[in-house]
Order: structure tokens, then sequence, then C-alpha cells
């Protein structure tokens, strides 16, 4: 026999991961959904995205809003006579009730004679607390002299409150000329139409903050899912259906080590997909926003504290996806059967990553233990620039968790000789009785 | 004086398949088997008679249900991984992978086997001379034919020259030329002082080639002994009718409660 030395379980299952890595990247599809649809998909998936986030906000109807009013010069006690017929132009009478409820726009005067300046303040400054906590946050503010509306729009709420301000001012408005017109005997077109000015108070790079952080944490994980999908197919049942699957356990490694390098490599495809797809986005999105058909005042840039910040994240969070569709697709006899084992189990991952669109739901701890919601919010808030530190940590330790969880199912499973030498595919509903199997092998 | 272990050795060896259909299928029952080094052990029965099963379970890809099976007086319980160093395997569903190349197979399995840089090049070359592989060392395997393959699979069976090769059914699905390679392949390394148990339901393949037979049928070893031996026992002459005799005793033998392996 020739001159040998024994490999360490971490040194074998590296070297595993080396050679799924090179037959893996020489697998067409696997490319394609690791390198190619990263780059090549990510306009389209970023315009869709863009669109659709633009038409929930836009169906955001049944919210309540406040709006604040402020002027210049009015006494707190001559507010109500003062601008009485304001007030039931922006809030009018309602007999329906869900009427009344779908277009809610509470009115509350500001404390005191405000100039444009301080009304900016009211704003800008309240909007960074906790509702509950400020009662009398304004979500908008109408100042009366000049007739002008500020408000946020990276705050969806606040840009609703204006919305309906605005188009309710309008009608006021139009009313009010035509009126005027009647009386003076002319024509409405023959009066200037009474302006409204809206100002925006929310920075160009906190809106693209709000873009971002609507987009990226999806990616995150459709990209992550998407990177491990083939790889985790092609390296279990795959191995299976071209009968290299024996061939692999003849190796002088333990299980164990095998199926870490396996998962390592599914892993790896993920993580590239997962950068790749975050590289992309940084250098397209200036360009990409400045084709879209509509003026958008945005300036695009992910901060070096998010990026940092979402490494740790992106790694416990792609092996934790690796090791469970590596786990899940073992079940399977063959490639094909794989694919549609995992479409369903995909889903499990996507969708709780939609909670990223949803405003207003936050990383508090308990969410933090939550997987997959738990990657997406916080990957939103440190985009946001909130520095909600502690829930991270307790992020990607729950991830780090998962991950660890995720491996140890893959090893249960992968080391049992119902799954791997199975002629035919196992379904999903078998997992607990194949895990309380007895046979497996080392 | 120290005695050597025997390369291949089971004793009670067992084992069960629970079958969601069939109920509790013994594979394997009682099984015990020795080959000596410079042999060439011929396990000899019908589809599902048991033999993919113990050769697997040799070969560490299975975990025997009870009894015990040793290559080289390692037990497969004990250390797999040395049971792996021991042995090359060979079966029609070791295949090769078919996005690598021949050379790169050589070099990952020698990697595993702890084969130093140095040394592991040399041995890929030699190797790729051995069994006439240079010439398509460098395409994907995907690309070989049936033959070509076979040459690949077996320089990765011996790549870290064991002393104990294990071979399933090693002619099937060739075809004439490359299982004749095969066969020359087989009596080499008994040339080589190499154990070689393989299995096959080709008698002339086992009357060709094997020193001594054990006659295998659903999971239980009925007989071993040279072909002479096995001749005197069932007062038959030709293997086919050996074989035959065989069965059909153990078949009124059997006891009826046992549901048979597939």
């Amino acid at each position: 026999m020739p001159t040998t030395r024994t490999l360490s379980p971490l040194l074998g299952a590296l070297e595993v991961a080396r050679k799924e890595l090179t037959e893996s990247l020489r697998d067409r599809a696997t490319v394609i959904y690791a390198f190619v649809l990263p780059i090549c998909m990510y306009p389209v998936l970023f315009w869709a995205i863009l669109q659709g986030v633009m038409v929930v906000e836009g169906l955001q109807d049944r919210t309540e809003t406040t709006l604040g009013i402020a002027a210049a010069g009015v006494p707190a006690e001559k507010h109500d006579t003062a601008t009485e017929g304001l007030t039931h132009a922006l809030s009018p009478p309602s007999e329906d009730p869900d009427e009344a409820a779908a277009s809610s726009l509470k009115l509350i005067w500001a404390p005191e004679s405000m100039d444009m300046e301080q009304a900016r303040e009211w704003l800008a400054e309240d909007s960074e607390e906790d509702t509950e906590d400020a009662p009398d946050r304004p979500d908008a503010v109408l100042f009366l002299d000049p007739l002008t509306i500020l408000h946020l729009s990276t705050d969806s709420t606040s840009n609703l409150a204006s919305e309906r301000a605005r188009s309710r001012l309008a009608a006021h408005a139009s009313a009010l000329r035509l009126e005027a017109a009647d009386r003076a005997g002319l024509e409405a077109a023959d009066l200037d139409p009474i302006s409204v000015s809206t100002v925006d108070l929310a920075g160009r790079g906190a809106k693209g903050a709000v873009v971002l952080a609507s987009l990226l944490p999806l990616l995150l994980v459709v990209m992550a899912v998407m990177g491990s999908f083939f790889p985790a197919v092609d390296l279990t049942a795959g191995e299976k259906e071209r009968g290299t699957a024996e061939t692999t356990l003849l190796v002088p490694l333990a299980r164990s080590s095998i199926i870490t390098g396996k998962v390592l490599a599914v892993g790896a495809l993920a993580m590239s997909a997962t950068a790749l797809s975050l590289f992309a986005l940084s250098l397209s999105a200036e360009h990409l926003l400045s084709g879209l058909p509509v003026e958008v005042d945005i300036s695009i840039s992910i901060p070096t504290i998010a990026v940092i910040g979402a490494i740790p994240l992106a790694f416990f969070f792609s092996l934790f996806v690796s090791a469970a569709l590596t786990a899940c697709a073992s079940l399977a006899a063959t490639f094909k059967e794989g694919q549609a084992l995992l479409g369903p189990v995909q889903m499990v991952f996507i969708l709780p990553a939609m909670v990223g669109i949803i405003p207003g739901i936050q990383l508090t701890y308990p969410m933090a233990l939550i997987p997959v919601i738990n990657v997406v919010l916080a990957f939103r808030a440190m985009l946001m620039g909130q520095p909600l530190y502690g829930q991270y940590c307790v992020t990607a330790l729950a991830l780090a968790f998962y991950a660890w969880l995720a491996l140890r199912l893959a090893l249960h499973l992968l080391s049992r000789e119902s799954v791997l030498l199975a002629g035919k595919t196992l379904p999903l509903s078998r997992l607990l009785k194949i895990l309380r199997g007895t046979a497996s092998t080392r | 004086m120290t005695m050597q272990p025997l390369p291949i050795r089971t004793t009670n060896l067992c084992k069960t398949f629970d079958d969601p259909k069939r109920g509790v299928v013994h594979a394997v029952r009682d099984l015990n088997l020795e080959c000596k080094e410079g042999e060439i052990f011929g396990l000899l029965g019908p589809n599902g008679a048991g033999k993919t099963t113990t050769l697997r379970m040799l070969s560490t890809i299975l975990a025997p249900t009870s009894g015990e099976a040793e290559v080289g007086g390692v037990r497969v319980s004990d250390d797999p991984l040395e049971v792996r160093r021991r042995l090359g395997f060979l079966s029609g569903t070791t295949g090769l992978y078919p996005r690598l190349t021949a050379r790169e197979i050589l070099e990952y399995f020698g990697r595993l086997h702890g084969l130093d840089e140095a040394h592991l090049q040399a041995r890929v070359e030699e190797l790729l001379d051995t069994f006439t592989i240079r010439p398509f060392a460098d395409g994907r395997c995907e690309s070989l034919s049936t033959g070509q393959r076979q040459r690949v699979s077996i320089a990765r069976a011996v790549l870290h020259d064991p002393p104990v090769l294990i071979l399933d059914e090693p002619t099937t699905g060739l075809d004439i030329l490359a299982a004749s390679d095969m066969i020359d392949f087989i009596q080499s390394r008994k040339e080589a002082g190499t154990c070689v148990l393989f299995s096959t339901h080709i008698l002339s393949e086992a009357e060709r080639l094997c020193d001594r037979i054990g006659v295998i049928d659903q999971g239980r070893l009925l007989a071993v002994g040279s072909l002479e031996e096995l001749r005197v026992q069932t007062g038959k002459e030709w293997l086919e009718d050996v074989f035959r005799a065989l069965v059909e005793q153990a078949g009124s033998e059997a006891p009826a409660d046992i549901p048979p392996a597939n």
C-alpha cells in the first residue's frame, strides 16, 4: 500500500466541498441560478418590486392618519373659529362609518403659533418616535400661510395623510373658486386658482434607504434560496440518479464530513448568488432609477455599516437554507423529483420574507427569534440606519442556531440507509419516521 | 508467532430491512465467510440471493443488523473508515462523477485516501498507463464509453493499492472485450497477492476464476469450497447442476416462516 496519512474531518469536508463545487460549476443550471440570474435577471426583478411597492402604498386606504395644522400668528383659542370652513373641508362628517374610516384624517392643532421652520421641526422631530408615546404626533402638517403640506415620503402613513389633505383641499379650493366666481359674475377659469404646495422633508438618502429596505431583504432571501436550489438537488437526488452515491460513500471519511462538505458547497453557491445580487444592485440602482418614466428624487447607496452587518446574517442564513434544502432534497430519488419536492419547501422561505415589504413591522427581540422573518427585518433595519444592536446580535445567534439545526437534520437524513439508498422518492410526510429509524452508517 | 488476520471474515452476519409492503425482509442470515490472502473467492447466487447486501456490509455502505464483518481484522462496526482504507470496492452502482475527468476523480480519491501530492501524481500517472486511460484522461467521464468508464472505475478502486478487493458483479453490462479485460484484471490481482471477493450469477466466470466458491441463496450461505469439493459434495459434474442441487437441498430444509430477501 502507498504511504498515506489520515485527513482530519475538516480537511476531508473541505476536499469534498472542493470536488462538489468543481462538479456543480460544470452544471449549466447551477451556473445560471448562482451567477447569471443574480446579475441579468436583477433589473427586471428590481423594477417589478418597485412597481409593487408603489401599488401597495397606493392601496393603503384603511389607515387612520393625522394632519397637524400650524400657522403663524393665530392664537390657540382662535383656531376653531378661524378655520371652521377648512376643518369641515379636511374632515367632512360622514354618515357611513366605513367611508369615514376609509378616509380618516384626524386634525390636530399645533400647540402654539408656529412659523414654517417650526412646523418642519414639529413633523420631522416627532417622526422618529413611537406613535404610542407621542399621541399628538401628526403624520403630515398643513401650514396655512402660504398653504403648504409638509410630509415625509419615507413614511407611508405620512404620504397617505398628505395625499388625503391635498385632494380635499383641492376640492375645497375648487368649490370656493366657483362660489367666488358666481358672486362676481365671472367664469371660474378667470380667477386665479388657490395653490397648495407640497414639501417633502425626507432627504434623498432617506428615500433611497426606504426603497432599498423594501427590496434588499427580500432579494437576500430569494437569491439565497435560488442559489442553493439546484446544487442541493444535484448533490443529493442527482447523485442517486447518476449512480455515484455509493461511490461517494466509499471515501475514507466519516459520513458527517462528506455531508458537511456537500452543505458547504451548496452554501458557497448560495452566498455567491446573494453577494452577486447585492453587488449588481449597488452598481445598477441609480442608473435604473434614472431610467424610470417618472421622476424619482432619491439617492441609492447601501450604507457600509449595513454591508458589514449583513455579512454574518447572509452567511448563517445561506448555511441554514443550504442545509435545509439539502436535507429535503436527499429524500428524492431523481433530479426531477428533487425539483418537485423542493418547490413547496422554497416557498416556506420566500413567503415569510414578504414581511420585509410590509410597513410598520419592527425587529423586536421575539421577532429576532423567528427564522427568515428575523433576517429580513434585521437587514431592513440596518438599511434604515436603526441602531438595534441587541436585536441584530440575537438575530445572528438565532440564525447560527437554525443553521446548526438544519445541518444536524441533513446529517441525520443522509446517514440513513433508507434515505441514502432508496430507489424511490420518499414523501416529506415520512420525515419523522425516517429520523426515528435506527439503520445508519458512519 | 502471531496469527495474521484474515483479509475478510464474517461471523453470523445478518441484515434485515423494513419493507412497507412485505414487512421485515431478511436479506442476509447468519452468514459465516472467510477469505484468505491471495485468494479469489466467488459468491455465487441468483438475483436477490443477498450477494450485494453482503458485499455492501463488508464495504461499510450498509450497517449489519447483527453479527460481525471484518476486513483485515478490523470490524466494520468499530472502524468503518479504516475498513474503507483497506479495501477497494467496485459495483454496477459505483458510478463515476460525470462532470469530472478521469484524472480529477483519481486525484480526488487519492487525496481523500491521504496520499501526499507527489506520491499521488506518480500513482495517477502509473494508473493512467496501466489501464490505458491516458488518451481520455482529461475528458469528462460523461463522454466516455462503457469500457472506458469501467477502466477508470477499476483504477479508482485500486488507487490506494488495497489488500482486499470486493467486486459486485463486475462484468454485468460490459461487452465481450470489456468483460474479458475485467477477468484479466481479477487474475492479475491474485498474482499480486490481493484477496478478491466477487459476486456473480455467471457460472462460467466463477468456474474460470475462483479458488473457492460460496453458494448463497435467500440470504443463507449454502456451501463453501473449491469447485472440486462442491462436485464431490453434490455428486454433480457441471457447476450449473452443482448450484441447482445445493439450492434444491436448501429449499427442502429452509424454515417456512421467514420471508425471502428481494
